[in-house]
C-alpha cells in the first residue's frame, strides 16, 4: 500500500470515529492494532499521529451532523483509494471500517451513513448490505443469504438460505461469508474456544480474510480447509457429478522396470489435485495411466464407473490433457489457435457461438488483448511464457473436459505467471472440474492452493495422498521433528525430510536414505486412511461434438493452410525453389548447338534425357523435403488432439491436400520455366502430370518417414537414403543391361528398379515425349512399322535361319552331349520364336506341326527347306510393309501441307519438336548387339520404343523392357505414359495405406524391441 | 477411391487434349489411300534392266581421279557441308544426299583429306541410317581405312563395294527408287564438281566428260520416270528436264541412237546403243553449271 493510500485510509478512519461524540479509546486501539499489523514500527507512530490529529482525539465532539467539509473530504479520500486499490482490497478496507465502528458498538446512524457513502464511492453498494450484517451481527440466525456458510455442531439456529457445514464438538459457530464479485471469503468465530486460523487464535467476532490455502484448526481435533469451504459454496455451480476412481493401478515398463506400484486414487468433481515427487518417482507415468494415454499393467481407472482404458468411446471428450510442451501452432494467432480447436470440438455450434466461446475463453484467461498476435515459437517469442501456458490451457478449457491433467504447468514461468496459472486451474476446479496437476517445486502459495496432494517416491511408491498442509505435518511427525504448532508451508522442507540421508560420524551424508521409499509407503498404508468416494452412475459430461471426417479434413486443411501462408519464409522458399532450380538447370544445359549459326536448336540438345531425369529427381526431392517435417512437427499437437479422437484419415487427407497443391504449383512452375528455356514445345502438361505425380508420391513418402522417425535429423538423413537408389536405378545414369546379374534380367527392367518411381516417371516422360511430340505423332506408327519389320528382316530371320542350318550341320556331327544340347536349344528357340511372331503362320505354315517337326529327332533337310521357304515368304511380307510405310512416310509431309497446315515444313517441325538425344536413348541405337539370345528366346535390343510387348507370363505380367511404348496388364495393353502414371499413383496409394496404419513405425518399433531385448540380456 | 477417380479425370482431360487432332498423320494417309485406291499403279521396273543401267553409270569417283590427275587443287567449298545432315529428314532427301555425300567422300578421299573424309563418312552413315540400310555400310572398316592414308586403293574399293551393296540391297527390297535417287545424287554432285573445276580451269578432257553426261542424264531420266507418281521425284524430273534441254545443244555425233524401251512380258527393258563424240561450247558449260548448281542447291538445302 502506498503512503498516499495509507494516508487516505488513516484519514477515513479518523473522520468516521470523530463523528458522534468523537473517537473512543476502543476505536483508537483498533486503529493502532491495524497499523501494527500492516506497518513497521516507525510508520505506526507516524500514522497514529496523523490519525490523532485528524480524529481530534481527546476533544469532545458535539455536533450531531456531518459537516459539509467532512463529506467532501471523505469523497476525496475514496477517490484516491479507488485509484490505487483493487476491488478486493477495497472490500477488505470496507470490512475494516465496519469492524472499527463495531469495535465499541457505537454504530450510530451518522457513522452508518458515512460508511454507506464510502461503500457507494467504492462501487460496493451491492455487496455492502450483506457485508454489514455479517460484520455487525453476532447471531448467525440474523445473517442470511446464500453467500453465508455456518459451521457448527447443530444447524438449529441457522437461517434456511445459508449453507451449513456440520462439525463435531465446537462451542459457538464459525461463519463464512463469500463475496462473489471479488472472489473472497471472510470468516469469523463467535464462541469462546481456542479456534485457530492458520495457527493464530481467532478472537470472538473478529472478521478475518479466509484466504487461499487457509485452514482452521478446531480445538478438539479436526480442521476446516479452504477447499472444503469453497467446494461447499460452489456446489451449485458444479452441475455435474463425477467420480474418478483408480483402483490398485500399477505400471510396468516394456523393459521390465516398475513405473508404478499398486496404488488407488479416488476423487470427486471440483478438486485440484497435485502430483509431486522427485525425478523418477513416476509422476508422468501416473498421469499417463490416469488419463488413459497408457494402459496400466494392473488395476483399473474408472470415471463414473466407465473404465477409461476399456471403453474409450464412452469417455470421449471427458478427459483433457495439457502437456508440458507447447502444443500451439506457431504460425497462427492466439485467436486462430483457439478458433480451429473449437471448430474441431463443436460441430453443432454456429459460427457466432464459436466466436463467442473463443472470446469468452480468451477473456477469462486474460488473453483477449493479444488475440491477434501470432504465437511464435520459443526462440522467436511473440507472446510471453505465461501467456503461452494459459493459451495451452485455453485450448483444453474451451471444450470443457470434466477431468483435466496438466503436466508441470509452471515450469519455466515467473513466479507471478505461475501463480496466475495455478489460480486459473483452481478456479476451474472450483467450477466443478477435477484437475490433476504434476507440479515441481511449487512455492508455498501454490502448494497451499491444492486440495489434495499425491506424493510419490522413487520407484513408483505412493507415500502420501491427502491434504497438502497435513502432508508437511505428517512427514515431520513421522521423523519425530518438533511440530512448532504453526503450519509450515514450505514444500521444499517436506522433500528434505522424505529424502533425508543417514549422516556419518563426521556429519557427512552417506547417500543412504533414512527411510526408503518402500518404508514411507508402508507407513502411509498404515497411518493414512483411504477414503473411497461413492461411484456415480450417471454418464460423465462431455461437450465434445466432433464434425464428420470431411469437415474435419476441411478444418485441418484450412488451419494448416493459414499456418503455412503466414510463414513468409516458408512460402517464399517453397514457391521460388522450383522456378529457380528450373532456371538454373535449363540455362546451364541450353547450349549453342547449331554448328553453322551457333544458335540454339532444341533438336540438337543432347542433354534432354538427362534433363528429364533431373526433373524427376528434383520433383522427388522437393516433394520429400516439403513433407518430411509435416507430421513430426505436429506430433505434440496430435498428442493433445488424441483426446478429441479426431480422425487420422481427415488429418492425413488435409496434409495431402495442402502438399499436393503445393506440389502441383511447384511442378508446374518447374516444368514451365525449364521447358520454356529449353524450348520444349507443347510438352508442358505431359511433363507436369508426371512430375506432379512423382512429387505427390514423394509427399506421401515424406509423410511416412515423418511419421516413422522421432527426430528431424533422422528424417533428413533418411532422404538421401531414399533418393540415391532412385537415381541409380532410374535407368538413365546406368543402363539396366549393364548391372549386376543379381538384380538385372535380360530384356526386362529389373524388379528392383520397378519399385523406383524415378524409373516409371522418367520412362513415362521420355517415351511420351518421343512418341507423341507434335512432329513424331504423325510419323511414329510409320517408323514403328519400318523399324520393327526391318529388324525382323535384317536380324531376326537370319538369326533363325542360321540356327536351323546349324542344327542340320550339327546333326551330321558325332552326337556328343554338348552337341545334342545345342541342337535341342536351337530348335526350341526357333519353335518359340515362330509361335510368338505368328502373323503369317496361318498363311504359310498352316497345318505344319512345329512341335513335332522341330525336334532333334524329326528335324531334317525337308523341314529346313520348308522353314526357309516360310522365312523367305514372310521376309517378302515384311518388306512389303516396310516399303509401304516408307512410301507413306515420303508422302506424309505433302499431305500435311495440303490438308492440315499449309506452312508445314518437316525440317522446322523436327527441329522444334524432335530431339536427337532422346531418340538415341529410346531407340537404343548405339547398342552393338541388336538382339541377344536368352533363355530360348531372341530378345530385341534395338528400338525398344517401337517394340510392343507380346509375350506374357500371366494376366499380371506387367514387365517389359525399358522404354516400351505399351505396357501389359490384365490382358490389355496400355500406353506407357498412362500406365506409368497409374503405377506412380498406385505406389502413392500404397504409401498412404502404410501411413494411415503407421506401418513403418510399427515395423521399426518391432526391430527396436528385438535389439533392446538382446542388450538387456 | 478418391485418388483413382482423380487419375481417371486427369487422364480424361489429357486424352481429350491430346486426341483433339482430327488430321493426324495416320488419318491423312488413310484418306489419301482411299482417294488413290482406284488408280492403277505404274508398272514395276525389271531388276535386270535396272541393274544394267546402274552398272553403265560410271562411278563418280572416276571424275575425282581425273580432276586430281589434272593437278587441280582440293577445294572444300564446292562440296556439300557435312553439317547439313540434319536437314535431310525424308527418304527422298536422304537418298539424294547419300549420293552427294558419297561423291564428296570420294573426292576428299582422293585428295587424302582425312578429316574431311571422316566428316563425309559420318554424313553418309547418317543418311544410310535414315534409309535403314546402315547395316550394309561397313562404317568401321571404311573409317579405319580412311584414317590410314596409304590404303587409298583398298579404301576406294571398299567404298565402292559398299555403295554397290547398298544399291543391290535396295533393289532387293523393292526400293529401287532409292537406288535411283542415290545414283542421281552422286552423278549430279560429280557433274557439278566437274563443271566448277572446268569453269575455273578450262580443260578439253573435262569438257568432254561433261558433254558425255548427256547420255547418262537420259538414262537417269528414264529410270526416274518410273517413279513419277511421287511428287518429289516428279519435281526432280522437271528440274532434270531443264538440264536435258540445255544438253540439247550438246551434240554427240556419230552413231547416236536414243535408248529404247520395250515391254517384255509386262517388264520394261531398256536397250542402250550409244557411242559418243562431243560438241561442246563454253556457253554450254556455263548453262550446265548454272542449272546443275540450281538443282543441287534444291537438294542440299
Amino acid at each position: 500500500m502506498s503512503s498516499q493510500i495509507l494516508q487516505a485510509l488513516t484519514k477515513l478512519f479518523a473522520l468516521i470515529t470523530r463523528q458522534d461524540g468523537g473517537a473512543t479509546e476502543f476505536e483508537r486501539k483498533f486503529v493502532i492494532d491495524y497499523f501494527v499489523k500492516e506497518l513497521d514500527q516507525d510508520s505506526v507512530h507516524e500514522y497514529t499521529k496523523l490519525y490523532d490529529e485528524e480524529a481530534e482525539y481527546g476533544k469532545v465532539q458535539d455536533n450531531k451532523v456531518i459537516s459539509m467539509k467532512d463529506s467532501v473530504r471523505i469523497l476525496k479520500f475514496c477517490r484516491e483509494i479507488n485509484k490505487g486499490l483493487e476491488q478486493r482490497q477495497k472490500i477488505i478496507i470496507l470490512i475494516k471500517l465496519l469492524e472499527l465502528v463495531a469495535s465499541d458498538k457505537n454504530f450510530t446512524a451518522q457513522r452508518r451513513m458515512i460508511i454507506d457513502t464510502i461503500a457507494s464511492a467504492f462501487n460496493l453498494k451491492e455487496e455492502y448490505t450483506g457485508i454489514e450484517s455479517f460484520v455487525l451481527s453476532e447471531d448467525s440466525s440474523t445473517i442470511t443469504g446464500d453467500d453465508i456458510l455456518v459451521a457448527s455442531t447443530s444447524n438449529k439456529l441457522i437461517s434456511p438460505e445459508a449453507k451449513y457445514l456440520k462439525i463435531e464438538n465446537l462451542q459457538g459457530e464459525i461463519t463464512f461469508k463469500q463475496i462473489k464479485s471479488a472472489d473472497l471469503y471472510f470468516v469469523k468465530y463467535v464462541g469462546e474456544e481456542d479456534v485457530r486460523l492458520n495457527g493464530f487464535a481467532m478472537k470472538r467476532n473478529e472478521v478475518s480474510l479466509f484466504s487461499n490455502g487457509s485452514s482452521i484448526r478446531l480445538p478438539r481435533g479436526g480442521s476446516i480447509y479452504y477447499g472444503d469451504i469453497t467446494a461447499k459454496f460452489l456446489e451449485n455451480l458444479q452441475g455435474v457429478k463425477l467420480s474418478f476412481s483408480a483402483k490398485n493401478i500399477q505400471f510396468t515398463f516394456a523393459s521390465g522396470d516398475i513405473g508404478l506400484r499398486e496404488m488407488s486414487i479416488s476423487e470427486t468433481q471440483g478438486k485440484l489435485i497435485g502430483i509431486m515427487g522427485g525425478s523418477g518417482a513416476g509422476k508422468t507415468t501416473l498421469m499417463n495411466a490416469l488419463s488413459g494415454i497408457e494402459t496400466p499393467s494392473g488395476g483399473s481407472v474408472k470415471i463414473n464407473g466407465i473404465d477409461i482404458h476399456q471403453d474409450k468411446k464412452k469417455i470421449e471428450g471427458v478427459i483433457g490433457f495439457i502437456a508440458q510442451d507447447d502444443l500451439l501452432i506457431e504460425e497462427l494467432t492466439v485467436y486462430q489457435n483457439l478458433y480451429y480447436n473449437a471448430k474441431l470440438c463443436f460441430d453443432k455450434l454456429s459460427e457466432k457461438d464459436i466466436h463467442d466461446k473463443v472470446m469468452n475463453t480468451l477473456d477469462s484467461l486474460g488473453l483477449e488483448h493479444i488475440k491477434h498476435i501470432t504465437v511464435g515459437n520459443v526462440l522467436n517469442k511473440k507472446i510471453s511464457g505465461g501467456q503461452r501456458k494459459r493459451l495451452n490451457i485455453a485450448l483444453e478449457l474451451i471444450r470443457e473436459p470434466a477431468v483435466m491433467f496438466v503436466d508441470e504447468p509452471t515450469s519455466g514461468l515467473s513466479s507471478k505467471d505461475s501463480q496466475n496459472v495455478i489460480d486459473l486451474l483452481k478456479e476451474l476446479s472450483l467450477k466443478g472440474k477435477l484437475i490433476f496437476v504434476v507440479i515441481h517445486q511449487p512455492s508455498s502459495d501454490i502448494y497451499k492452493t491444492f486440495d489434495k496432494m499425491i506424493i510419490l517416491d522413487k520407484g513408483g511408491y505412493l507415500i502420501y495422498y491427502g491434504n497438502p498442509i497435513e502432508a508437511i505435518v505428517y512427514f515431520k511427525r513421522e521423523t519425530n521433528q518438533a511440530d512448532s504448532g504453526r503450519y509450515s508451508e514450505n514444500p521444499e522442507e517436506m522433500f528434505k525430510i522424505i529424502e533425508k540421508e543417514v549422516v556419518d560420524e563426521f556429519g557427512q551424508e552417506t547417500g543412504k536414505r533414512q527411510l526408503t521409499p518402500q518404508q514411507w509407503h508402508e507407513r502411509f498404508e498404515n497411518k493414512i486412511k483411504f477414503d473411497e468416494v461413492e461411484e456415480i452412475k450417471e454418464s460423465p459430461p462431455s461437450s465434445l461434438n466432433r464434425p464428420n471426417i470431411f469437415k474435419q479434413a476441411y478444418l485441418f486443411t484450412i488451419r494448416d493452410f493459414l499456418a503455412k501462408i503466414s510463414n513468409t519464409q516458408y512460402m517464399l522458399i517453397n514457391l521460388l525453389e522450383a522456378p529457380i532450380l528450373a532456371f538454373l538447370l535449363a540455362f546451364i544445359i541450353r547450349f549453342q548447338n547449331e554448328p553453322s549459326t551457333g544458335d540454339y536448336v532444341f533438336r540438337y540438345n543432347d542433354n534432354i534425357p538427362a534433363y528429364v531425369l533431373i526433373c524427376v529427381i528434383i520433383s522427388l526431392f522437393m516433394g520429400l523435403t516439403v513433407s518430411a517435417e509435416e507430421i513430426i512437427k505436429d506430433k505434440k499437437i496430435q498428442k493433445r488432439e488424441q483426446f478429441l479422437n479426431l480422425s487420422r484419415f481427415s488429418y492425413l487427407v488435409s496434409k495431402l491436400i495442402i502438399l499436393f497443391l503445393l506440389s502441383a504449383i511447384q511442378s508446374l512452375t518447374f516444368a514451365f520455366i525449364g521447358n520454356l528455356i529449353l524450348e520444349i514445345d507443347g510438352e508442358l502438361w505431359s511433363y507436369w502430370l508426371v512430375l506432379f505425380s512423382t512429387s505427390c508420391f514423394a509427399n506421401v513418402l515424406g509423410l511416412n518417414i515423418s511419421s516413422t522417425f522421432n527426430s528431424v535429423i533422422t528424417i533428413y538423413i533418411t532422404i538421401p537414403l531414399l533418393l540415391i537408389p532412385q537415381m541409380i536405378l532410374s535407368g538413365i545414369i546406368f543402363r539396366y543391361e549393364k548391372m549386376n546379374k543379381v538384380i538385372s534380367e535380360k530384356g526386362k527392367v529389373p524388379l528392383l528398379a520397378d519399385i523406383m518411381v524415378s524409373r516409371w516417371a522418367f520412362e513415362a516422360i521420355a517415351v511420351d515425349h518421343f512418341m507423341n511430340n507434335q512432329y513424331m505423332a504423325d510419323y511414329y506408327k510409320l517408323e514403328q512399322n519400318i523399324n520393327q519389320n526391318n529388324y525382323k528382316i535384317t536380324y531376326w530371320i537370319p538369326a533363325l535361319k542360321t540356327r536351323l542350318e546349324r542344327t542340320l550341320d550339327n546333326q551330321k556331327k558325332k552326337p556328343t552331349d554338348s552337341i545334342k544340347n545345342v541342337i535341342r536349344k536351337d530348335l526350341a528357340l526357333v519353335r518359340h520364336e515362330i509361335k510368338y511372331e505368328n502373323a503369317y503362320v496361318d498363311k504359310y505354315l498352316k497345318n505344319y506341326n512345329l512341335d513335332s517337326k522341330l525336334t532333334p529327332q524329326k528335324f531334317d533337310e525337308v523341314a529346313l527347306t520348308k522353314l526357309v521357304s516360310y522365312f523367305d515368304s514372310i521376309t517378302v511380307k515384311f518388306q512389303e510393309k516396310v516399303n509401304e510405310a516408307t512410301k507413306d512416310k515420303e508422302n506424309l509431309p505433302d499431305l500435311i501441307k495440303k490438308n492440315r497446315d499449309a506452312k508445314y515444313d518437316i525440317n522446322k517441325a523436327k527441329n522444334r519438336y524432335y530431339n536427337d538425344g532422346l531418340e538415341i536413348f529410346v531407340t537404343n541405337f548405339e547398342v552393338k548387339d541388336r538382339f541377344v539370345e536368352h533363355e530360348g528366346k531372341i530378345l530385341q535390343q534395338i528400338y525398344p520404343v517401337y517394340n510392343e510387348p507380346k509375350e506374357f507370363a500371366g494376366w499380371w505380367d506387367y514387365r517389359t523392357h525399358f522404354c516400351a511404348p505399351k505396357k501389359h496388364f490384365a490382358g490389355m495393353l496400355f500406353e506407357t505414359y498412362y500406365f506409368n502414371i497409374g503405377v506412380i499413383w498406385l505406389f502413392t496409394f500404397l504409401l498412404y495405406i502404410t501411413l494411415y496404419f503407421d506401418f513403418f513405425k510399427t515395423l521399426l518399433g518391432g526391430f527396436g524391441k528385438i535389439s533392446l531385448g538382446k542388450k538387456s540380456k | 477411391m478418391k485418388k483413382f477417380s482423380l487419375i481417371l479425370v486427369l487422364s480424361l482431360i489429357f486424352t481429350a487434349c491430346g486426341g483433339g487432332k482430327s488430321n493426324s498423320g495416320e488419318e491423312l494417309l488413310k484418306k489419301d489411300k482411299e482417294a488413290k485406291n482406284n488408280k492403277p499403279t505404274a508398272p514395276a521396273i525389271s531388276k535386270e534392266v535396272l541393274s544394267d543401267i546402274v552398272k553403265s553409270i560410271p562411278s563418280p569417283l572416276e571424275i575425282s581421279f581425273l580432276i586430281k590427275d589434272l593437278g587441280i587443287k582440293y577445294d572444300k567449298n564446292v562440296l556439300n557441308s557435312a553439317d547439313n545432315t540434319s536437314k535431310y529428314n525424308t527418304g527422298y532427301k536422304q537418298a539424294l544426299n547419300l549420293g552427294i555425300y558419297s561423291t564428296d567422300l570420294g573426292y576428299a578421299n582422293i585428295y587424302q583429306q582425312t578429316q574431311d573424309a571422316l566428316y563425309y563418312l559420318t554424313a553418309v552413315n547418317e543418311m544410310a541410317k535414315g534409309l535403314k540400310i546402315e547395316q550394309f555400310f561397313d562404317f568401321n572398316t571404311i573409317k579405319k581405312l580412311a584414317t590410314s592414308s596409304n590404303n587409298l586403293d583398298s579404301l576406294l574399293l571398299v567404298t565402292n563395294t559398299n555403295l554397290e551393296k547398298i544399291n543391290e540391297r535396295l533393289q532387293e527390297k523393292n526400293q529401287a527408287d532409292m537406288t535411283i535417287l542415290i545414283l542421281t545424287g552422286g552423278w549430279l554432285e560429280a557433274l557439278y564438281l566437274t563443271c566448277e573445276v572446268a569453269k575455273k580451269q578450262p580443260n578439253e578432257l573435262l569438257n568432254n566428260r561433261i558433254g558425255e553426261q548427256k547420255i547418262i542424264l537420259d538414262q537417269l531420266l528414264l529410270l526416274l520416270s518410273f517413279y513419277e507418281e511421287s511428287n518429289n521425284i516428279k519435281s526432280l524430273i522437271e528440274d532434270m528436264n531443264e538440264l536435258r534441254e540445255i544438253y540439247e545443244n550438246v551434240k554427240i555425233s556419230y552413231e547416236y541412237e536414243e535408248s529404247q524401251t520395250k515391254e517384255e512380258n509386262g517388264i520394261l527393258v531398256v536397250d542402250d546403243k550409244t557411242t559418243s563424240k562431243i560438241n561442246f561450247t563454253g556457253k554450254d558449260l556455263d548453262n550446265i553449271l548454272n542449272v546443275t548448281k540450281k538443282i543441287r542447291q534444291k537438294i542440299i538445302s
